[in-house]
């Protein structure tokens, strides 16, 4: 039968992409699972391409070894081993009791001030993003802790939902983000430096959750009641010193775990000044020094300025802040120490949460275990995608397919920043209906070529962009995009999971309206990406 | 862990002894390896005449798969009720990739120690990692089937009549099955001629990845595609409809609930 559909093989590219685009709509309408509606797509282009007679003439050989190789390639790449952990990693986390402990820890500061639990909510959404990369459980953890307060205390529906659900989808934006993971391995762009990039943006849209938060609760203070007065509770001012001796005591024990590393190097011999070996970052001789003197500033802010006793008691109301903090050091510090690559340091990531749960007693055989076992569930899933777009898109690339439409709307002549607009657009709608990983691994591979043909110095109206910066930075457009997917309606997967953790009487719709300001603060975070390139580069060597 | 057997049924118990034995075994004999010197990776991957390596060998592998059987004896909070005999291929084949992650967490760890604090890098962990992984994935894969967690979109087939659905099903299934037989058609020679040669990854440790990993790629995938038959077949009646709640499961959360409330009680 595909002797008499397709006898007349090859047919051309232009036919081809068009069968293939209409093909996918229909494959995915009928309920096919992406992951394999890709992988036939790819059997389907190479048939196009060369016809039958060439793909099933000889058993075992032919061009059909592609889809092999392309899966193989995929399995053994070294970067997607860390996305198992990092879902592992985050997966433990949610069944630990650190989030909740940060949350009092944090609030304990901020209880005094207007939208102070909002505020808070967004804060700690920041310091999770920063320990994993994964969405969902972060949005149903703030939906656990927060929502209940907020609601207790009377703040406004609208502004608690739409707070926990935008600062909850921050986690594809801070690094570690497992949305930038699958953007380099499928653009083979460098993943540090597109997490590198990605913090100014991601702090940015934070701190305009926060300022939007501040201002709407200043303007209208009835959306955020203050909680009654607790005659134990200590000043402004005194709460402000106790924070100094908590953040005293804090540097006192970075500070001494620093020196005790450079001790260690310095007693092994392995900081010796070597030519051509770059020197460990605080790790030698000639740091000591410094090292000394910040143990001092800091012994002299604790027993000097605050005051022994303030200052422990500062530490018992943040200890709470400890754990994440090790958390993070131990990922992104294994990552930008130069001590690990982000395999490594994912998987150092789980030891870390592991080593902390047991410290607070709260690991068990079943929690690992269901941290598992979910683990290979969301694996299984993710592989297939990759799988099956990896093959088409090795297929597509075979036939030409993606210099072919690069070309195309290069010879429309387009204005530079129009054609970007129109991929935001088309990315903003497919994140209403499909799952970011679809959305990179088949889409990416079309999309950044024509980014990357564009005139470079018409991209953004504010600052240059470098050459090589282009597709970190369209990496990091991207997933800003994806956060206004979590969020947007009719599927933003945000607010399915709220809803699980909310009061019956807040409906899918109400989530929803509660989300329209913070999409719109998204929107504005997009285009300052736009507008001013540059900012991604700031941090950039 | 006393829950109701998936499965063993009365083997539950005869299977949990032998769990324990041959991993009471397994650990003497890698306690005995540490010991011995004159045995390293090297020889573990390539043990031609060596009894103690190729016993432990056998008894890793013989406790990975007593474990893995009787773990997969017990249904997780998130999985859905087997459905059919041939589900318990994929239960154990899933308990083997979930022993092998957090095998593989330990092994990462070991090198970034042996590394970064003792400056004695292993030769062997970084590729043992991405053996291990590359299989890891594929029977992640298989699970997922199993489990019927396949990224799928629904808003046009929920509202399918019930035999237009099954008609989707069956386009579904069949243009599966014709992508695995273009892939095993495809890379057939390729993985018969790597296994023959038992061709090794070209390093200094060098395991043989590509020898196994080619054909395994091709039986597991090859087994994904049957799993989607049955799949098929145990499914034929089901006439639900979706909703994206459905990928949030209410034990999980309820276990965070009461994670997120100790303390308070406290």
């Amino acid at each position: 039968m595909l002797e008499l559909l397709f006898g007349f093989a090859p047919v051309d590219i232009g036919t081809l992409s068009l069968i293939l685009l209409l093909s996918m709509f229909a494959l995915l309408a009928i309920g096919m699972p992406l992951g394999f509606a890709s992988a036939f797509l790819a059997v389907l282009c190479l048939i196009l391409k060369f016809g039958p007679d060439l793909l099933y003439g000889n058993f075992g050989r032919g061009p059909l070894a592609v889809l092999g190789q392309a899966v193989y390639r995929q399995m053994v790449n070294y970067v997607l081993i860390s996305v198992p952990l990092f879902i592992f990693m985050a997966a433990l986390l949610e069944r630990s009791g650190i989030a909740r402990d940060m949350y009092s820890s944090l609030n304990v500061w901020l209880s005094r001030t207007r939208g102070g639990i909002a505020i808070v909510t967004s804060i700690m959404a920041v310091i999770m993003a920063a320990m994993s990369g994964i969405i969902g459980g972060e949005v149903v953890l703030l939906g656990l802790i927060a929502l209940p307060q907020m609601l207790r205390l009377g703040y406004n529906q609208n502004l608690a939902i739409g707070t926990i659900c935008a600062s909850g989808s921050l986690g594809t934006m801070i690094p570690p983000s497992i949305v930038l993971i699958f953007y380099g391995l499928v653009t083979e762009t460098s993943i540090k430096a597109l997490f590198t990039a990605s913090f100014l943006p991601g702090f940015m849209l934070a701190s305009f959750f926060i300022i939007y938060i501040i201002v709407r609760t200043r303007l209208d203070p009835d959306q955020a009641p203050l909680p009654p007065e607790d005659p134990n509770d200590p000043s402004a001012n005194e709460k402000r010193m106790m924070f100094l001796g908590f953040l005293g005591l804090m540097g006192l024990g970075i500070v001494a775990a620093l020196t005790l590393r450079n001790l260690f190097f310095t007693l092994t011999g392995a900081n010796q000044i070597v030519e051509g070996v770059d020197p460990i970052k605080l790790g030698m001789v000639a740091d000591l020094p410094y090292l000394a003197g910040a143990f001092v500033l800091f012994l002299a802010v604790v027993f000097g300025l605050v005051g022994k006793d303030r200052s422990l008691k500062g530490w018992e109301m943040g200890k709470g802040l400890v754990a994440p903090i090790v958390v993070i050091g131990v990922v992104l510090g294994s990552i930008y120490g130069g001590i690990t690559g982000i395999t490594e340091a994912a998987a150092m990531g789980v030891m870390a949460v592991f080593v902390i749960g047991v410290m607070r007693r709260e690991m068990t055989f079943e929690i690992v275990w269901d941290a598992v076992m979910r683990t290979m569930k969301s694996t299984g899933t993710i592989i297939w995608v990759t799988i099956g777009a990896a093959s088409l898109a090795g297929a597509y690339t075979l036939a030409g397919g993606p210099t072919y439409v690069a070309n195309m709307i290069i010879g429309y002549d387009l204005p530079t920043m129009s054609i970007i607009l129109v991929m935001m657009v088309i990315f903003l709608i497919m994140g209403m209906f499909m799952d970011w990983v679809g959305i990179v691994l088949l889409i990416m591979p079309v999309f950044l070529p024509i980014v990357l043909k564009l005139p470079v110095e018409e991209l953004g109206f504010l600052g240059q962009l470098e050459k090589k910066h282009v597709a970190i930075w369209f990496g990091v457009v991207f997933c800003m995009n994806m956060q206004v997917s979590f969020l947007s309606p009719p599927f933003g997967p945000a607010a399915f999971y709220l809803k699980s953790v909310a009061p019956p009487h807040i409906s899918l719709t109400d989530i929803f309206k509660g989300f329209l300001p913070f999409i719109a603060i998204q929107l504005v975070a997009l285009s300052v990406l736009l507008i001013w390139p540059p900012i991604v580069t700031l941090l950039l060597p | 862990m006393e829950t109701q057997s998936v499965w063993l049924g009365t083997l539950r118990a005869p299977v949990r002894l032998a769990m324990t034995v041959s991993v009471a075994i397994t650990l003497l004999l890698m306690g005995w390896l540490i010991i011995d010197s004159s045995v390293d990776m090297n020889t573990m991957v390539r043990p031609e005449g060596n009894m103690v390596a190729i016993a432990t060998l056998w008894s890793i592998s013989i406790s990975v798969l007593l474990s893995a059987i009787f773990l997969s004896d017990n249904k997780g909070s998130i999985e859905v009720t087997r459905k059919g005999p041939f589900d318990i291929l994929a239960l154990v084949l899933s308990r083997i990739a979930m022993i092998g992650t957090i095998i593989l967490v330990l092994v990462m760890f070991y090198e970034v120690v042996s590394r970064y604090v003792f400056e004695r890098p292993t030769l062997w962990a970084n590729e043992m990692s991405l053996w291990m992984a590359s299989f890891l994935f594929l029977l992640a894969g298989l699970y997922a089937m199993q489990q019927r967690s396949h990224i799928r979109i629904y808003i046009i087939y929920d509202l399918f009549p019930f035999w237009l659905k099954k008609v989707a099903d069956i386009i579904s299934v069949t243009l599966i099955l014709f992508f695995v037989y273009s892939l095993v058609f495809g890379s057939y020679n390729t993985a018969k001629a790597k296994w023959d040669r038992f061709e090794a990854f070209g390093t200094a440790w060098d395991p043989p990845l590509p020898a196994t990993l080619w054909p395994g790629l091709l039986i597991l995938v090859s087994l994904v595609a049957l799993q989607a038959v049955v799949n098929l077949i145990t499914d034929w009646n089901d006439d639900s409809t979706h909703s994206p709640a459905d990928e949030i499961d209410e034990i999980e959360i309820e276990n965070m609930r009461r994670a997120v409330e100790e303390k308070k009680d406290a």
